[in-house]
């Protein structure tokens, strides 16, 4: 009951966002850009919260979605609306190729995903012949627009709204199933749940694959949005900096934190901190990252590793010195 | 070909040289505090921004000007400390995140102050090259990296093992309530620990801007590459750190002589991957890092 209010709250506050910025393209399309990050922010939280996983590398989902959609529309002529969901289901492929590293310890998982990332980079700038190499794809076919005689920037933004409040709605089925229970079972002892008889590595793994399709899915869209890709923008740090950022900043344990903080962040980042710091205006979002860890760190950063800090210890005590 | 392939090791050591000063300060810090600093190779990159201030702005040589960057780095290395030591809980994972954001204020800061142009060395005497038996070819720069790299791992390594201090990290490392029991303070190992590794990063830093170029950006680069060589490495190691080091160097040289340039960050990740994969402990380490 909760849920169906919120997200009737969030159509309507949509709906009159739309309303009100349908004749200025470009404030309409920065909410675009915002609930683009909002959908990665959300689909990274859920990977951490649910998952207990934290990635620094989701721009390998967001890049391979981006690729996926564009190629499969502009090679394969395949309809946008059909190419979208295809490549959320590509992105989850690619992350199938991340399973190995679902047993490392947080901060090795955090780093590997990152690693993945490079080399998904490198190889979409290797693979010229699909992917047009260093130089990218251009003109990649848009989100068909002139339903019901409605603008471009309108299709565009109640499809991101309509994406968004689907994975929400997703995220929180999860949270509330009995899988969700057994994730935050897990999150307390891993070991201890797992001798309950709960599957824990096919949880990680289905919450990573979940996460990935969705990054895919809105990599997808930016692609369609955007019109255009290269290695370097769809692969780009940005995109798992600012959801990471904004879902922290907005609270990663619940559904709607990442959601407004990308809002938030997306639009602070556009708006003001651009003006201020014409070049290097990410730094406002490295201090905000930081302040976020260093003043308020219970509740945004994991308790993920709460009850397991006793196990590790130990482990670390097998350390010796480099 | 032969004297392909021997140039190709050859550079590949020269390069393995510099990954080994890249890498011995994060590897250092990781070891003492478990919490890998990914403001590292920022810190490095400050380094090789003094180097050009020193020589382009004051015309010093950067090489004689490593003791006046070392404060410059030494002060930047002991604000992270004083930041990350404030961190309670689940100190691993945030203090991820923490140097992450503070790898991103460098990286931002390095943009505004320096703008984004590449920077490189205008002294002749670096670039002059250096003819080994008629085939193997490098530069003044490159051969003073090589011998600061041995160095660098030959001083660590006795540091480490035989000096009070560094049997004191080693404590606090191995076991951190053990080591304050036997009345070791263990943050002053730790803070040691990063001023050991802002020292290196000083000397990696004036490395950099000698034999390569600077920008803004390679922080990040340079940290990915050193993480992915102490991971190959294993820690516990520090003649395992030059070993990886020289193996990853050697592998990109073989791929960029062989295959193709473009492919040679590949095959660091590839065998980074794989070695996460198949032995988590690393090369020549001997401790877990699974879940």
């Amino acid at each position: 009951m909760k849920t169906l209010l919120g997200v009737l709250c969030a159509v309507l506050a949509a709906a009159s966002v739309a309303a009100i910025f349908h004749t200025n393209g470009y404030i309409l399309g920065l909410f675009v850009a915002a609930l683009t990050i909002a959908g990665v922010a959300l689909a990274w939280a859920l990977l951490g919260n649910l998952g207990g996983m934290i990635s620094l590398g989701h721009a390998a989902f967001f890049g391979v979605g981006g690729y996926a959609s564009a190629i499969l529309a502009k090679s394969a002529g395949w309809p946008v609306l059909l190419a979208i969901p295809s490549a959320g289901v590509v992105a989850a492929m690619a992350s199938l190729v991340m399973l190995p590293i679902l047993r490392l310890r947080g901060a090795y998982f955090a780093l590997a995903v990152l690693a993945y990332a490079e080399v998904f980079r490198i190889l979409a700038t290797e693979a010229s012949g699909l992917t047009g190499g260093a130089a990218g794809l251009l003109s990649i076919p848009r989100i068909p627009s002139g339903v019901f005689g409605l603008s471009d920037g309108i299709v565009a933004y109640s499809l991101v709204v309509g994406l968004v409040v689907l994975l929400a709605v997703c995220y929180d089925r999860v949270r509330r199933s009995y899988s969700g229970l057994a994730l935050r079972a897990m999150q307390d002892s891993e070991a201890a749940t797992s001798v309950l008889g709960v599957p824990v590595f096919r949880l990680k793994a289905t919450m990573l694959l979940l996460s990935a399709f969705a990054t895919g899915v809105f990599g997808a869209f930016n692609a369609h949005v955007i019109g255009f890709l290269q290695p370097d923008y769809a692969f780009s740090g940005d995109w798992s900096i600012l959801p990471m950022v904004a879902a922290i900043f907005g609270g990663y344990r619940t559904v709607t934190g990442p959601i407004v903080g990308a809002i938030a962040i997306y639009l602070l980042d556009q708006l003001v901190f651009k003006n201020l710091v014409p070049q290097g205006h990410q730094i406002v979002l490295g201090i905000l990252l930081c302040a976020m860890i260093l003043f308020s760190p219970r509740g945004l950063v994991p308790i993920i590793t709460r009850g397991r800090s006793a196990v590790s210890k130990d482990k670390d005590a097998r350390h010796v010195a480099a | 070909m032969r004297d392909l392939l021997l140039q190709a090791l050859f550079s590949g050591v020269l390069v393995g040289a510099y990954y080994t000063l890249i890498t011995l300060g994060l590897a250092i810090v990781f070891g003492a505090m478990k919490i890998i600093n990914v403001v590292h190779g920022d810190l490095v990159l400050l380094g090789g921004f003094m180097a050009y201030v020193a020589e382009q702005k004051l015309h010093i040589n950067p090489v004689l000007a490593i003791p006046l960057s070392a404060i410059v780095v030494c002060i930047a290395a002991f604000v992270v400390y004083l930041l990350v030591s404030r961190i309670r809980e689940d100190r691993e994972l945030n203090s991820l995140m923490l140097t992450f954001g503070l790898a991103i204020i460098f990286g931002n800061l390095y943009l505004i102050v320096f703008s984004a142009d590449i920077r490189s060395s205008n002294n002749a005497w670096f670039q002059q090259g250096v003819v080994i038996g008629d085939f193997l070819y490098s530069s003044r720069a490159q051969i003073c990296t090589l011998v600061g790299g041995i160095a660098a791992t030959v001083l660590v390594w006795l540091w480490l093992s035989r000096s009070r201090y560094g049997i004191a990290i080693r404590a606090v490392s191995s076991n951190r309530e053990a080591a304050m029991l036997m009345g070791m303070n263990p943050r002053s190992a730790e803070l040691l620990s990063f001023l050991i590794a802002a020292l290196l990063a000083t000397v990696a830093g004036a490395a950099v801007y000698t034999t390569a170029v600077i920008q803004p950006t390679l922080g990040y680069d340079i940290t990915i590459k050193a993480f992915v060589i102490t991971v190959l490495a294993g820690l516990g190691s520090v003649p395992g750190i030059m070993l990886a080091s020289m193996l990853i160097g050697i592998a990109e040289a073989l791929t960029a002589t062989f295959a193709s340039s473009a492919l040679q960050d590949l095959i660091g990740f590839g065998l980074f991957l794989v070695v996460l994969v198949v032995r988590p402990a690393g090369l020549f380490g001997a401790s877990g890092r699974e879940a």
